[in-house]
């Protein structure tokens, strides 16, 4: 909200200097901005990154800063006096962090899998096969969406019980192994596809699995890549449903161990800070690793006029 | 985050009174039978307990309780789970639902709460006669509810709330720390000097009037059934108007009253409050966060009747051990292991026995060591303020409207008699 309002306020502020300019030059097209512009432009942008970015450098700070250096502080000082990596230390001797980060890896990639898998052959027989009673299962895909998470924790607590998974890391992944939501992502990034690919492999003869491997997949890279993304932030971050399925300390997963840290009568917030540090890694590499394909997807194989 | 709660609560409460109904007769019948059994019964077999937020500091001190009941009761045996401090209320009802409580379960009474209303506890009291003998009234007064009868938890380990402080602040803004205010006209006149001084820098009161202060006005909190709330009399009233003429002098930082409020402890770790409550073992904690404020702290007494904060072990009536359940809380509640635990940290003792220990009641000379006086000696007066039927939801709307009248944007009395109603609404529903 924030990026919107400023830019639509900007030109308005820098119209006198942006006309100036383009009359000694003249050469400039409509959409290039000014020296000035670009300035402001910029200036904007690092705005919002300090924005952004502040509370989480604050935490990197803090996790960096040594056991004599005030932590809270009327004027929060960024750069630690007594730089340390002691901390990172401590967090792995407190906690079994990385019992706990394999745990939460294992969560994560599970749920991915499901998700990949599941998601993929349910949103292209949702958008391409002929099926009785589709409209009906899409409907109730649909009416399971209305029904936020916390409602239903208990009964799936009690349901994960009885199948006997609590307390594993199987209960933990299995409910969100498959996400409504997602299912209807790939139903659409499919039903995107033009048909007339579909009905050309048709008529070369190419079952559902060729079209859905040859023709479907190729098309919804990116879709796949958002959903990987997601899913991983999602499982790697949940703490209400791993807190409640899980019984044994040695089965926690990261952000529940974490909160060790966060003990009765014994809060370092260097060491919270730290273990955050550790949890927020991660993320950072799987979101690296899958954003080269955000855009991916669309241009590929599309219909050769 | 709330309406999580909201939620869970609902729901769990749903399913844990169907999965009540569904054990109903056997369930009703066995509930003397189990006391009776905790109390005849051998002690041997596996038992489990639950802590909260114990792990990793106190590892060893629980381990060590836990060896020694052992040794006392050969053939037993303990499966200890200590659950982290965040979400625990949620872990406990969804337990609770499912009928998988452990044996001995840490809660303090405003969780015990819900669950002894929906007949999930056992009244230990039954089960232990000498309870009220051995352990302090204020403790196992905690654990007894309006409405409810029985005693549904051992008390464990008491803190206090302990005035905090900031001497520097006070000496450079010309106040003097040997005179700390004793009473609110005192805070407020105090808070003036502090005012011009600092030129409005620094504050003297950090926090808006909660339910306590209303309770140390003499203003009746609930109605003796627990059915209804009483607070809008105009005593409270009163009291709300005197903060909000503080406030509208600028006596107090402006987002008390807003959700970016973030806490008197927090502002006065910032050193732009120089008073904050908290318990006996805050000095210790600030160490760690703040290590140059630590030194310059000093503590004092709270105004008015200081707030009782209790922790105990409940024991739930689906034990499959109940004797070995009973007597495993009622080891960890000993007069020994507490006061073990108690010079550990700046906690306090629920028996009676501990009364006496010199410890507690004389300082080493340090500040921390002072506060550590300070409350043990509060801890006497101490009194449960807050009634346990006072859940999130109501908290937020008591919050807001108390906000609402020191904004100015309601008056006192039509604040707090708002605030009633909505509260005794939720009460009933």
């Amino acid at each position: 909200m924030t990026s919107s309002r400023s830019e639509t306020s900007q030109p308005s502020t820098t119209t006198k200097p942006a006309r100036d300019s383009q009359a000694s030059r003249g050469s400039r097209g409509f959409n290039t901005p000014s020296p000035a512009q670009t300035a402001a432009r910029y200036l904007l942008l690092l705005l919002v990154l300090l924005l952004v970015v502040g509370p989480f450098l604050w935490q990197l700070s803090t996790s960096l800063k040594g056991p004599d250096e005030d932590v809270y502080t009327r004027t929060p000082s960024f750069l630690p006096e007594q730089l340390t990596f002691g901390n990172y230390g401590k967090v792995a001797d407190t906690i079994p962090v990385w019992t706990y980060a394999l745990n939460s890896l294992i969560v994560a990639a599970v749920c991915i899998t499901g998700n990949v898998v599941g998601c993929t052959l349910a949103g292209y027989a949702l958008a391409r096969l002929r099926f009785r009673g589709a409209k009906l299962v899409l409907g109730l895909f649909l009416a399971t969406l209305v029904l936020p998470g916390e409602v239903t924790i208990v009964s799936q607590y009690v349901l994960v019980r009885s199948l006997g998974l609590a307390d594993s890391l199987a209960g933990v992944a299995l409910p969100g192994a498959i996400a409504m939501l997602n299912v209807l992502l790939m139903r659409t990034a499919f039903a995107a596809v033009p048909l007339e690919l579909d009905q050309a492999a048709l008529v070369d003869g190419a079952t559902v699995w060729q079209r859905l491997w040859h023709i479907g997949l190729p098309n919804v890279r990116g879709m796949l890549s958002v959903i990987v993304i997601f899913t991983f932030i999602g499982a790697w971050d949940d703490f209400l449903w791993p807190l409640i399925v899980l019984n044994d300390p040695q089965k926690y997963t990261l952000t529940v161990g974490l909160q060790y840290l966060n003990g009765t009568f014994s809060a370092n917030p260097r060491l919270i800070a730290a273990g955050t540090m550790i949890a927020f890694l991660p993320i950072v590499v799987v979101f690296g690793v899958c954003q080269r394909f955000f855009f991916k997807g669309v241009e590929e194989g599309a219909v050769k006029g | 985050m709330r309406r999580i709660w909201a939620a869970l609560t609902t729901t769990a409460l749903t399913a844990a009174a169907l999965t009540g109904c569904g054990l109903g007769s056997g369930d009703s019948k066995n509930s003397d039978s189990v006391a009776s059994a905790a109390a005849t019964g051998e002690v041997k077999g596996k038992v489990s307990i639950q802590t909260w937020a114990l792990k990793p500091k106190f590892t060893d001190y629980m381990q060590g309780v836990i060896d020694g009941f052992k040794k006392k009761y050969p053939g037993v045996e303990v499966d200890w789970l200590d659950q982290p401090g965040e979400g625990y209320s949620d872990k406990v009802l969804s337990q609770a639902a499912a009928g998988g409580l452990p044996d001995v379960v840490n809660l303090p009474p405003d969780f015990a709460f819900p669950l002894a209303k929906k007949d999930l506890l056992l009244d230990v009291a039954k089960a232990d006669p000498k309870l009220a003998d051995e352990y302090v009234a204020g403790g196992v007064e905690a654990y007894r509810y309006t409405g409810q009868n029985g005693t549904f938890g051992y008390p464990w380990y008491l803190n206090t709330d302990v005035n905090y402080w900031n001497s520097e602040l006070l000496t450079n803004n010309g106040l003097d720390p040997k005179k700390l205010p004793a009473s609110l006209d005192d805070l407020i006149a105090q808070a003036r000097v502090m005012k011009e001084k600092s030129g409005g820098q620094t504050y003297l009161m950090s926090r808006k009037p909660g339910l306590g202060d209303l309770y140390n006005a003499g203003v009746k909190i609930m109605s003796d059934d627990g059915k209804s709330f009483t607070f809008n009399t105009p005593e409270a009233a009163a009291l709300l108007d005197k903060y909000r003429d503080a406030f509208k002098e600028g006596l107090l930082p402006k987002d008390v009253l807003t959700n970016t409020y973030v806490g008197n402890s927090k502002l006065f770790n910032a050193g732009t409050a120089a008073w904050t409550t908290g318990g006996g073992n805050f000095i210790t904690s600030l160490a760690t966060d703040n290590p140059t404020l630590a030194p310059k702290m000093t503590s004092s007494p709270t105004m008015g009747v200081p707030p009782l904060y209790v922790q105990g072990l409940s024991i739930p009536k689906t034990t499959k051990n109940p004797a070995a359940a009973v007597a495993l809380a009622r080891w960890v509640t000993s007069p020994e292991n507490q006061a073990a635990f108690s010079h550990l940290t700046s906690v306090f003792p629920s028996t009676k026995a501990s009364a006496n220990d010199p410890f507690f009641s004389k300082s080493d000379g340090s500040n921390s060591g002072d506060a550590k006086v300070v409350a043990f000696d509060s801890l006497a007066k101490a009194k449960l303020i807050q009634p346990v039927q006072v859940d999130d939801a109501m908290s937020t709307i008591i919050n807001q409207q108390i906000a609402l009248a020191i904004s100015g944007d309601a008056s006192s009395k039509q604040a707090l008699d708002s605030a009633v109603e909505q509260c005794n609404k939720l009460l009933k529903g």
